[in-house]
């Protein structure tokens, strides 16, 4: 098992500075993802780790070697490609194959191992197929067992799933996560599909404009998001710009948001603005309806109610800004007309704070553990 | 620790590139330009023969003659061609297979033999000029302007068929639908939106068309008469210049020049202007044509390709009557064929012999500089990438201008050797290798070869059991192609030959003079047979193996 470090790596194409002196640290055996809008850098900082690209300044480890000065044919990393990369010229068996054959291995070795990553995606007797006769998802269990074949030192999987069909997808992450925890391999996983990076990852790194915005646990990159890039692009979250007015019950402030009071947590340490950006979750408004008399209410005009089959969307409008929340478990009733008015609650424990320009997340009284 | 090493295969192909570039092209047309500027009589430097070229009335004839039949050709062309296209690809027209290749071949077959056998059926005693006065329609000998472009036509047609038929292939049916459908009609649906949507790729071909007859010398020399064009006189200019520096000529050449890289700037600007890029959602399909069009149309396309077909069935078949020096006699038989194979068997072997040395040239060069210009974009590759261009606008007697002057002094003598030859033909080619090559490339997705090199396989490797693989086709149709201009090209050739490096277009171009007409029809059935058959194996591999590159 291989740790990955990268450290301070720069990457210019042209005048547009790809990656801003990222780093990081990859432990040994864990799948992290590398997750951001595309051009955000993830496909770059991949491509420089399997030395397609070369850093202008800035290490890499694999392991304790340090392999900036190493050709890609000398890394040792297994690539699997978003279009799969399957030559189409060899069957099955001479793709898996191929990586063998450059190091020279025996004929036995060779139809063993072949054999067994042929095995270990479930792709058995197919090896004298042709990949013109594969599905897409069969073309990328080669490209996968193609890569592991060669028993690289990391494993590097650039948006794998990307060309399959949604079903598909969601059935082939967790299949590719259960045979890297098999093989124990290190992994990154580049993806610019937020549910799957929350799926598959022991950890995400969040990318925007070549720099990490966030690494943790999916659970933390979701709940606990360190700007509102992070939160905006993991999963929906509706912004509201609030004015403080003065202190509330006890670790909470009182603050007006478009027209309604609310109570919001109190900021941590010295706070000094007056003006606040709070953010919540859809799926944390609760008691979605026409009704009002709720605890902590906001009130909008309904734009759009979209029924989704196990719960309605409402797309909402509070003082000029989109607000989308959810309603889990519909009535007829909660199907709002467009133009009504629609109250819900949102508990003040899952608003989040954060700064009004700089768009940091500002920590709660409480949050600081 | 490095191991890169500084200087990589590719490196090296990189400067391969430029030497050649720079030893075969830029010295010998160097030198073209250089004595362009030479007085003849004084030796300086001097402007005198640009002012002499456009100071005589003999000079400035040859350019407007030049233009004249350019643009004549490219009319006419368009006329025959844009209909073909149309009729054939959206209507269902009987043997439209068949009408293609043949019009294909007509395309492909020595610029000359369409010339010669022109003059056989409309020259002094032409057969059908006689046949044509006996029952009482008398026509002026076909030598001269007409000629030229009678000749020319029906050779380059094809281009602007076959691009204008590729364009009408690929636009999406819904938009003429969607025309139709809001009441258009027939005709302007196809003035004002198939037309439109064809111009880029109908313009395209025409100006192939217009700098194929502007560089054209064969046909020219064989039906031009005394009507000079810019490539005959520089031919003209040189043979009787030779002892001296060949100054006139060069000027002559460098204006040639200068006229053909003006149509190709055009025709780039034409290319990039505008490009419909369809999504090609709803192929178009072929109508049945009604029962009143459907004979016009028949017709039409037939005398279409039959008229270009025509120069070449008149030769094949007098390849095969009786002849006696000069003169046809009755009966058939093999005769001259016979002569050909026991008098100048040489010259058979030659051609083959040098066009396939060429062709191993090219395709390897070819291959090797398009994928350095596909793949790795670097400072030097893009300096490279125009040059490599160059002889795409270098008519043939120009280049063979050059050579002969640059290569037959210090330090490299090349002069009446086979190998001079083998040269012209391989770069008049290479452009054609090294685009097709490249476009080839562009169709191969890199993660191939990044997938390779991931998997631990250095680059030579990864060239050559990915790319190499993948590209076999198109490598071998390419090179089929330039083994046929090779084995047809005259222009350069007969600047360049001595009696013992002649070759089939030479000994054809001097036997039409000399009027052998049996041998200069054998052999060119010969040369027709032969690209024929090469035709006939592009199609096989490209329809064989072009499935594996479009199915990635």
């Amino acid at each position: 098992m291989t740790s990955i470090r990268i450290a301070e790596v720069e990457k210019r194409f042209g005048t547009v500075r790809a990656l801003k002196g990222v780093s990081l640290a990859i432990e040994p055996g864990e799948l992290f993802t590398l997750l951001g809008p595309s051009g955000c850098g993830k496909t770059t900082l991949l491509r420089t780790v399997a030395g397609f690209n070369r850093q202008d300044s800035g290490d890499i480890f694999l392991g304790d070697e340090l392999v900036n000065d190493e050709p890609a044919y000398r890394r040792e990393t297994g690539m699997v490609f978003q279009n799969y990369a399957v030559f189409p010229h060899m069957s099955v068996f001479e793709n898996v194959a191929y990586g063998l054959r450059v190091r020279r291995l025996g004929r036995k070795d060779i139809t063993q191992r072949v054999e067994a990553a042929l095995r270990r995606v479930r792709l058995e007797g197919y090896g004298e197929r042709t990949p013109d006769k594969l599905s897409g998802g069969q073309q990328q269990r080669v490209g996968l067992a193609r890569a592991m074949a060669i028993e690289p030192r990391v494993l590097l999987l650039d948006e794998p799933l990307s060309n399959l069909d949604a079903k598909l997808r969601v059935e082939m992450r967790t299949e590719i996560r259960d045979i890297q925890k098999q093989l124990g391999i290190t992994a990154i996983y580049v993806t610019h599909d937020q549910e799957e990076a929350l799926v598959i990852s022991d950890r995400i790194a969040v990318m925007d404009g070549g720099v990490i915005q966030q690494v943790g646990p999916p659970w933390a990159i979701y709940k606990d998001p360190a700007n509102l890039f992070v939160a905006a692009f993991v999963g929906s979250m509706n912004l509201i710009d609030a004015e403080i007015l003065g202190e509330g019950p006890s670790g909470f402030l009182r603050a007006n948001a478009a027209g309604c009071e609310l109570l919001v947590p109190a900021p941590a340490g010295h706070y000094d603005l007056r003006r606040i950006r709070i953010a919540f979750r859809p799926e944390d408004a609760t008691g979605t309806g026409a009704a009002p008399g709720l605890a902590n209410e906001l009130r909008a005009t309904v734009k759009t109610a979209s029924f989704l089959g196990s719960a309605v969307s409402l797309d909402l409008e509070l003082g000029g800004r989109s607000i989308l929340v959810e309603r889990a478990r519909p009535g007829a009733g909660d199907i709002l007309e467009p133009g009504s008015t629609a109250s819900f609650a949102v508990p003040p424990t899952s608003i989040l704070l954060f700064h009004p320009e700089t768009g940091e997340r500002v920590t709660a009284v409480g949050e600081e553990a | 620790m490095s191991r890169r090493s500084p200087l990589d295969v590719w490196s090296a192909v990189t400067l391969a590139g430029f030497a050649c570039v720079l030893m075969f092209l830029i010295y010998p047309l160097f030198d073209v330009f250089r004595y362009s500027f030479i007085d003849k009589t004084t030796g300086a430097l001097s402007l005198s023969n640009y002012t002499q070229f456009f100071g005589r009335k003999y000079y400035i004839n040859a350019f407007i003659h030049s233009m004249f039949i350019a643009v004549a050709t490219t009319a006419f062309s368009i006329l025959l061609g844009v209909p073909l296209a149309f009729l054939t690809t959206r209507y269902r027209i009987r043997g439209s297979a068949m009408l293609n290749t043949l019009a294909v071949l007509a395309l492909l077959s020595p610029p000359f033999i369409g010339a010669y056998s022109w003059v056989t059926m409309l020259g002094r005693s032409g057969f059908l000029r006689q046949a044509l006065s006996s029952i009482g329609l008398i026509l002026p000998p076909i030598y001269g302007p007409l000629g030229i472009i009678l000749a020319d036509t029906l050779q380059y047609y094809p281009f602007v068929t076959l691009m204008t038929a590729g364009a009408l292939m690929t636009t999406d049916r819904s938009l003429e639908e969607a025309s139709q459908n809001l009441g258009a009609r027939g005709i302007r649906t196809f003035l004002t939106v198939t037309l439109p949507l064809v111009l880029p790729s109908l313009t395209g071909g025409a100006l192939i068309v217009f700098m194929m007859s502007l560089s054209n010398f064969g046909t020219p020399m064989i039906i031009g008469g005394n009507y000079l064009v810019l490539p005959t006189l520089a031919y003209n200019l040189y043979t009787s210049e030779v002892a001296e520096s060949p100054g006139m000529a060069s000027t002559v050449s460098i204006l040639l020049m200068v006229c053909a890289s003006g149509v190709i700037a055009l025709q780039q600007w034409a290319s990039t202007r505008r490009k419909y890029a369809s999504m090609l959602v709803n192929r178009p399909v072929q109508k049945r044509l009604g029962p009143v069009w459907a004979g016009p149309a028949h017709v039409l396309c037939y005398l279409i390709v039959a008229l270009s077909t025509l120069p070449l069935a008149v030769v094949v078949y007098y390849s095969f009557r009786n002849t006696s020096g000069p003169v046809f006699k009755t009966g058939y038989g093999l005769a001259s064929y016979r002569s050909i194979f026991f008098e100048v068997p040489k010259t058979v072997t030659n051609s083959f012999v040098y066009a396939l040395v060429a062709v191993v040239l090219i395709a390897s060069v070819g291959t090797l500089l398009g994928f350095v210009i596909a793949r790795r974009r670097r400072l030097s590759v893009r300096v490279l990438d125009p040059l490599l261009m160059v002889p795409y606008m270098v008519p043939g007697t120009v280049l063979g201008i050059g050579f002969i002057v640059a290569f037959n002094r210090k330090p490299i003598y090349l002069a009446g050797t086979g190998v001079i030859i083998i040269l012209t033909y391989f770069i008049r080619r290479l452009p054609y290798s090294v685009r097709s090559a490249a476009s080839i490339l562009k169709q191969i997705d890199p993660a191939l070869e990044e997938a390779g090199i991931n998997l631990g396989s250095p680059p030579g490797r990864t060239f050559r059991t990915i790319a190499l693989p993948l590209m076999k086709a198109g490598i071998i149709s390419g090179a089929i192609m330039s083994w046929v201009t090779s084995m047809n090209e005259l222009s350069a050739s007969i600047l360049l030959y001595v009696g013992k490096t002649m070759t089939m277009p030479i000994k054809i171009y001097l036997s039409v003079l000399d009027g052998y007409f049996g041998t200069a029809s054998a052999m060119s059935t010969i040369l027709l047979v032969v690209t024929g058959l090469a035709l006939y194996l592009v199609n096989r591999w490209t329809g064989k193996a072009g499935a594996t590159i479009v199915g990635l």
